[in-house]
């Protein structure tokens, strides 16, 4: 009867409110997978999708990218995983696998005319014009982080992006996108504590349909906001010292310490 | 048990496929070095062998950030010295003849030293708190 009782007062209990539209904070990922989608893994008791809708360009390059993590997972000294040698991480892959402890937050900060994502992990940042017209395709350079412009539609922030350097994968596990990629995020304010996004990429020469992300959801850290930036960067000679004298050592390709 | 999860879930890429995470070793030695740096903090220190060679070893401990936060155990770049005497519990490589492992856990001078966090001590956010 107590914990009826108790349930029913918290239900009854105000939500905080929060205004839909201010997407600022400090956000750490809740949401179980750190893939671009919820494809079956073959781990745990994940179901998911079938697979990727991959293209045979896109599986021919999925299979090359030599993952430290997932089923498919290899050592470090034979992958061939970007995070291992400092490389940028890109989007989407700073929004879906990292945004994690102990790599921490993704700060989001509005200001008139931007919106901008600091990620901890990396040291990265990326920044969305609002109210733009994305540029004609072709005169787009690829970048790490794409070009991106975002509107509101009602409460949601839809963010598109074009331009993305091929280098970067979608996420931990390999899967690959190429620079004609397209995406999409969605970004809702649920609650005062929640954030929502999901993702989709078009990507014909990878993929043969779009293809959706599972639903991430993010939890506000207030406590964060009055924390120093623990400044984590990868640094590549600190990253090739640990590989050469650690890692390889591991995997088998010592090169003596 | 928590320990082991938390260096499961936090290894960085390729831990739990590189070592033999259900294995564990153990090694005495000599430190040689200490690297308190990105992406693991890593020790390397000297075993003597039986028939009196000298293998280099190294083992890597849990991610730096979260080593960072576990400051209120006493972890600093201070923390390990050359000379010190080590013992070392750890989950070997799976190739054989590696001399690299994981850390599970570890004794320094005859005193044991936490891996994750532990009791007392100020809050680990305590170390980033604006003043």
């Amino acid at each position: 009867m107590l914990g009826l009782a108790l349930l029913m007062l918290l239900a009854q209990a105000p939500q905080a409110k929060f205004d839909p539209h201010d997407l600022s904070g400090h956000w750490n990922r809740t949401s179980r997978f750190q893939t671009f989608s919820n494809v079956f893994s073959g781990q745990g008791n994940a179901t998911g999708t079938a697979e990727a809708p991959f293209t045979p360009a896109g599986k021919a390059k999925f299979e090359a990218n030599k993952p430290g993590y997932g089923p498919r997972a290899v050592p470090p000294a034979i992958g061939n995983d970007p995070m291992g040698t400092c490389d940028p991480l890109g989007i989407p892959r700073l929004l879906n696998t990292e945004v994690i402890t102990p790599h921490q937050t993704m700060e989001i900060v509005q200001v008139p005319g931007r919106m901008i994502q600091f990620f901890e992990w990396h040291h990265d940042w990326r920044e969305v014009f609002v109210d733009r017209q994305l540029p004609a395709a072709d005169t787009v350079e690829p970048t790490w982080n794409g070009t991106s412009v975002g509107k509101w539609e009602g409460d949601v922030f839809v963010v598109d992006s074009i331009g993305f350097d091929d280098r970067t994968w979608l996420d931990k596990f390999g899967y690959p996108h190429s620079e004609n990629m397209k995406l999409q995020e969605r970004y809702r304010r649920i609650d005062a504590d929640t954030l929502e996004l999901t993702m989709t990429i078009t990507d014909p020469e990878m993929y043969t349909r779009p293809w959706v992300s599972d639903t991430k959801l993010f939890r506000i850290d207030r406590a964060k906001s009055s924390r120093w930036d623990e400044q984590i960067y990868c640094v590549p000679t600190e990253e090739y010292k640990f590989n050469q004298r650690v890692r390889d050592e591991a995997g088998g390709r010592g090169a003596g310490k | 048990m928590v320990l082991i999860f938390s260096l499961s879930a936090f290894a960085h890429h390729g831990s739990n496929i590189s070592y033999q995470v259900d294995k564990t070793i153990t090694l005495d030695g000599i430190v040689t070095e200490w690297d308190y740096r990105n992406p693991h903090p890593q020790i390397y220190f000297d075993v003597k062998e039986k028939d009196g060679t000298v293998a280099h070893w190294a083992t890597e401990l849990l991610p730096t950030p979260l080593m960072l936060r576990n400051l209120n155990v006493g972890w600093s770049r201070t923390t390990v010295k050359p000379n010190d005497r080590i013992t070392l519990v750890c989950n070997p490589s799976r190739v054989a003849g590696a001399k690299a492992c994981l850390a599970r856990e570890l004794t320094l001078n005859g005193k044991s030293w936490p891996l994750g966090a532990g009791p007392g001590g100020p809050a680990p956010a305590a170390r980033g708190a604006r003043q």
